[in-house]
């Protein structure tokens, strides 16, 4: 272990004269040598040699030589909102009387199975969505205002939608606070605003600007 | 393609209509006075102390004499393939914007109103039947994608006409006349005027619809900014759009001005789809299934790849029971949502009977099938 450590430098300092005296050496050999490998070629030439999928290929079902065949193979591509959905049809659309007739139809293989289990679906995201109980009565709404107003602080949004069951913009709605509360919520935010720094102010500006070019469609 | 000889066209069809405008009767003296243009009354003052034998006055824009000489205007007549009952006369005087000459018996105003309105009406009816379910605020943009100025203005370089450096007599009558002068005479607006005390949020849409104009833009009474010379400019070609179809309905009727528009208008490719901006899409997606008795929308996740990556992308379907509504993909499960969410809105909004609808004025043609009504939406999410 002493030795290696102690060899190591020894040998540093020797390499650059290693070096300059190997150079015209290696400039020689590089003559004779290819600096292409048979890696190389493997790599950019032989690997990429794949054969086309059976969709780019003409039809093998008839007899050879077949008669003239379309090739229709669209790329993956998102769907057009031009396609209207079988639900948004109206009533009396000629398309929609051809989908039923198509989707009643049994030996059909896409025919629509209406008692397909929602198992069949894609499995459902998780988000915050309106889910009503209508578990509120006139008095608890009463308390739920008397609370707020007594307390604002204490009795915060999140504090009294927890309490009663409720979401937080019902509890928005049906229990605002008094106004000098809010003035004060406001100006504490307004302080905490002042304090962000040149980057924050930046970051927070930009991802409203991505939202609204998310809602033009530019995104 | 037959040459135009315009020596052997009728009298009659040279004539100016003595009905155009605002009726001769009214100004005589100013007529008598100066029969091929006007000039304001202080002008006419000024000109009654000059002594009699002095030359007149330049006409602010070229004679209509001088028409049937021109070959921009014959040439444009051919590459418009115009009927022979249009004289070059009327092309000339479609080519005289108010800019140029202020009066309205020599130049475009009153056959581009004309023309406006036909051209807003085939649009309109067009957009309706096409995609009957376009909310008001898009259908004002898509008419004005087709009949703005700017679009028409683009028309009108494609019929290759060129504005002259400046208006005046000895110009050729087939350039536009046109100059982006100070004080602009538009009298072809349309609507009503606001008082000034009410306040922004009196704006609505259902106010744009029965106060403003064509296009749902305000008509104020008092030019407050001086408008721009791009906005000028674009004015002054579609003018040129517009009185020349007001001048193929005075002179060859309804269904020519029809297949003209038809060709020359409604031809023009517009998606509407990159008309729409959202506010709250999956709340207005929820809305739409409410109102409509769906089921309410719920959010399925298709697809993902490269989840714990720098750059993933998700495929979110939205569905309405087993019924799927749209899909969208995204770099986060949020964004790829919220594109599912518009998706669909944009697959209701864009439904469209088909591409061969019917509008109302087909069934003025001769032996038309009898009329089947078009589908009508109920209105907007709300």
């Amino acid at each position: 272990m002493d030795l290696r450590s102690l060899l190591r430098p020894a040998s540093q300092l020797l390499t650059p004269l290693r070096c300059l005296s190997s150079a015209p050496r290696a400039a020689v050999t590089t003559v004779f040598t290819s600096s292409r490998g048979h890696k190389t070629t493997a790599r950019t030439k032989r690997a990429l040699k794949i054969s086309p999928h059976d969709s780019f290929l003409p039809s093998r079902t008839t007899e050879f030589p077949a008669a003239d065949s379309i090739i229709y193979n669209p790329p993956a591509s998102e769907a057009s909102p031009q396609h209207t959905p079988f639900i948004f049809l109206p009533r009396n659309d000629p398309r929609r009387l051809a989908i039923t007739r198509l989707r009643s139809t049994a030996s059909n293989p896409t025919a629509y199975s209406s008692e397909a289990s929602s198992e069949q679906l894609p499995p459902e995201m998780r988000y915050k969505r309106r889910q009503p109980k209508y578990n509120l009565t006139k008095e608890h709404i009463e308390e739920m205002r008397r609370l707020r107003n007594e307390d604002p602080l204490t009795w915060s949004v999140q504090k009294l939608a927890r309490k009663f069951e409720c979401s937080t913009v019902f509890v928005q709605m049906a229990a605002p606070a008094p106004p000098e509360h809010l003035k004060w919520l406001k100006g504490k935010l307004e302080r905490k605003m002042e304090r962000w720094g040149p980057k924050k102010t930046a970051a927070r500006e930009d991802r409203k600007r991505r939202a609204e070019m998310l809602y033009r469609g530019e995104l | 393609m037959k040459r135009i000889r315009p020596s052997r066209w009728s009298g009659q069809l040279l004539q100016a209509r003595c009905g155009a405008g605002i009726a001769a009767a009214r100004q005589p003296f100013l007529l008598a006075a100066r029969p091929q243009s006007t000039s304001s009354a202080a002008a006419h003052d000024s000109s009654t102390t000059t002594p009699i034998d002095s030359p007149p006055p330049p006409l602010p824009a070229p004679s209509f004499a001088r028409a049937a000489q021109s070959a921009k205007l014959a040439a444009l007549h051919a590459r418009l393939s115009l009927s022979k009952k249009i004289p070059l006369q009327t092309l000339a005087r479609a080519l005289v914007t108010p800019s140029a000459d202020a009066n309205p018996n020599f130049n475009n105003t009153n056959l581009a109103y004309l023309g406006s309105t036909i051209v807003n009406y085939h649009v309109l009816e067009y957009l309706v039947c096409k995609w009957p379910r376009l909310p008001m605020a898009i259908l004002y943009e898509a008419l004005r994608a087709y009949a703005g100025d700017a679009s028409l203005q683009q028309v009108a370089r494609r019929w290759g006409v060129e504005s002259a450096a400046a208006p005046g007599e000895e110009v050729d009558p087939g350039l536009l006349q046109w100059k982006a002068g100070e004080e602009q005479l538009v009298n072809t607006r349309w609507g009503y005027v606001r008082s000034d005390k009410a306040p922004a949020w009196r704006r609505g849409l259902s106010s744009r619809v029965v106060l403003d104009n064509d296009f749902g833009d305000q008509v104020s009474s008092i030019e407050a900014e001086k408008p721009e010379f791009d906005t000028l400019q674009s004015e002054a070609f579609g003018s040129v759009v517009q009185a020349v179809i007001g001048a193929i309905y005075t002179h060859c009727g309804r269904e020519e001005v029809k297949a003209f528009v038809k060709s020359h208008i409604l031809s023009r490719e517009l998606d509407p789809s990159t008309l729409f901006e959202f506010k709250l899409p999956t709340r207005e997606l929820a809305m739409l299934c409410a109102r409509e008795g769906f089921e309410a929308p719920v959010a399925r996740l298709e697809s993902e790849t490269g989840r714990l990556s720098r750059t993933p992308v998700y495929v979110v379907g939205i569905y309405s029971g087993k019924e799927k509504l749209g899909e969208g993909a995204g770099p986060s499960l949020d964004v790829a949502r919220r594109q599912a969410s518009m998706a669909s809105l944009k697959a209701w909004y864009l439904y469209s009977p088909g591409n061969k609808v019917r509008v109302p004025s087909d069934m003025m043609e001769e032996g038309a099938k009898p009329w089947k009504a078009p589908y009508i939406d109920i209105g907007e999410i709300i």
